[in-house]
């Protein structure tokens, strides 16, 4: 039997679940090093299957940054929205949303990953497993 | 081996159309066999580059667009990797008469992206991206791509002008091509001051929504030799798949573009500095100079001089012309169907076919297809001029 189900850090519900709880999980590739967000069974840089999931640092710095102004239909009040690539202290990088206006981010600035519910817009959008998980954005240091 | 030619091509228009997927696919095919037998005589397979359901509310298109070209009881199956799925379509016909398991396969494309306005495209585009961590957090195209041009600009000395100037330079291109969605030159204030889309990308710096179908048609060159057409060799085919997250990518060294490129070059015994003639997956203006790097066509950093006619260019570019059918940004973008218009301006430059844009003398060409943003999957084909028997 898979040890792969719902409960698994392995498995998107089990990323979800620690991260409700406010623990960031990475894959870590026992063989590379590579940190794999959200965490799976392969490591995509070596191949490896000695992944573990452990939990990450939530502070890192913004790697690339961009504003969305034409949004997807169900987003399109928020609009326009910051999104980053951060740079993860622990390794590994991760996108998300940035809770700051595009002209107040630069390429390098800390930031923190903090987790929140979904909103009403974004519970619209999930599909029926989704509808639990929490969303994580990024704050400025 | 056999070495697989194309002896048709054949598109509609490209733009915003009436006309529902598949009668723009039978425009496309009227076109490809006007001078060849009909495809019921020839065809043995069919595939569809289609990136998705949600346009038209329709899958099966193998079945659909087989029979709409007169074929029953032939393999037939659309393909997907999102704006990758036209040259995915020849890239399976190409190995289908490599290896003799066919003797003529039709590879067409199709998309009515307009069909549910600016915000279904923009939805339909987004299922390209990671469910997980990138859908929900609200990316859209655009924004994936200006994570990649901040980026560019970043370490590189480009400026948002420089990009800009790839966009006036495609839009040159279109202005000669008759199959191109927009005609009209432009110049850079025009793509500067454009309104912002996902900084630092403005509206001028991304292709644009649009409808068509494009078909293909790959054969042997004996085959071919029966019928009075021009044919070009498809001596390289070349695919790679790199993470579907942004973040995980190196997003300035296009990984995925090398390879897919370097396989093709090693099947077609080529160089890069052979190239004459490159179609490149420009969905945004960054894309042209980041693919320019990627396949060897310019140093690292110096790939938005694409722009730049090759006597301007700095050292260590190649002589190539890129996106001399005004590419992606105004040849248009109509997702499926793009890698096949890229074939049919590769089949028009070495067949003498292309007007006023004709490049002197090409004899070889690169083509270069992305889905999802950038290299999440990467399909390059070497087209050329001669026909080896």
């Amino acid at each position: 039997m898979s040890d792969l189900g719902p409960d698994s850090p392995l498995t998107l519900p089990g990323f979800f679940d620690a991260l409700a709880d406010e623990t960031l999980l990475g894959g870590v590739c026992g063989d590379c090093g590579q940190v794999l967000y959200p965490p799976r069974p392969a490591c995509y840089a070596c191949g490896s299957r000695a992944v573990e999931a452990e939990p990450q640092s939530k502070k890192g710095t913004v790697y690339s940054y961009t504003a969305v102004h034409a949004a997807p239909p169900a987003l399109e009040a928020e609009a326009p929205y910051t999104i980053a690539v951060v740079e993860l202290e622990d390794g590994g990088r991760l996108t998300g949303r940035v809770d700051a206006p595009y002209e107040a981010v630069d390429i390098g600035d800390p930031v923190r990953l903090r987790v929140r519910e979904p909103t009403d817009a974004e519970r619209s959008i999930a599909l029926s497993y989704e509808e639990d998980w929490p969303l994580h954005e990024f704050v400025p240091e | 081996m056999r070495k697989p030619v194309i002896a048709g091509v054949g598109a509609s228009s490209v733009g915003r159309t009436e006309l529902p997927g598949r009668d723009l696919f039978s425009i496309a095919v009227e076109e490809a066999f006007a001078e060849l037998p009909a495809p019921a005589e020839l065809v043995e397979a069919v595939y569809v580059g289609n990136q998705s359901e949600q346009y038209e509310h329709q899958i099966m298109h193998g079945t659909l667009l087989a029979e709409w070209a007169g074929l029953r009881h032939v393999p037939a199956e659309r393909v997907e990797g999102c704006a990758a799925a036209g040259a995915l379509a020849l890239r399976h016909a190409v190995k289908d008469v490599r290896s003799g398991e066919h003797d003529a396969v039709l590879a067409c494309g199709v998309e009515k992206m307009t069909a549910g306005g600016t915000g279904g495209a923009t939805d339909a585009l987004s299922a390209a991206f990671d469910r997980a961590i990138e859908q929900r957090s609200g990316v859209t195209a655009p924004s994936q791509y200006a994570l990649l041009a901040q980026r560019y600009l970043h370490e590189t000395d480009a400026t948002e002008r420089d990009l800009a100037r790839i966009a006036v330079k495609n839009h040159r291109n279109a202005a000669a091509n008759p199959r191109a969605q927009f005609s009209e030159e432009i110049d850079i204030e025009t793509v500067l001051e454009s309104p912002p889309v996902a900084p630092p990308l403005k509206l001028y710096d991304c292709a644009p929504v649009g409808d068509a179908a494009a078909a293909v048609l790959v054969t042997t060159p004996d085959i071919a030799a029966e019928f009075d057409v021009p044919t070009v060799a498809v001596p390289g085919s070349g695919a790679s798949a790199n993470n579907i997250a942004v973040a995980e990518r190196n997003m300035t060294d296009i990984a995925g573009a090398r390879i897919a490129a370097e396989t093709a070059y090693g099947q077609a015994g080529v160089e890069a500095a052979d190239v004459d003639v490159a179609e490149v997956h420009d969905a945004f203006t960054v894309s042209e100079a980041l693919l320019s790097e990627a396949v060897g066509f310019a140093p690292a950093g110096l790939g938005y001089q694409s722009a730049l006619p090759p006597g301007e260019r700095d050292d260590g570019w190649t002589d190539v012309r890129v996106s001399t059918s005004g590419g992606l940004k105004a040849r248009g973008h109509p997702i499926g169907a793009t890698g096949l218009l890229q074939a049919i301006e590769g089949y028009e430059q070495l067949t003498g076919a292309a007007g006023d844009r004709a490049v002197d003398g090409a004899e070889t060409a690169l083509l270069v297809n992305e889905g999802g943003v950038a290299d999440a999957v990467t399909v390059a084909h070497v087209l050329t001029a001669e026909v080896a028997r």
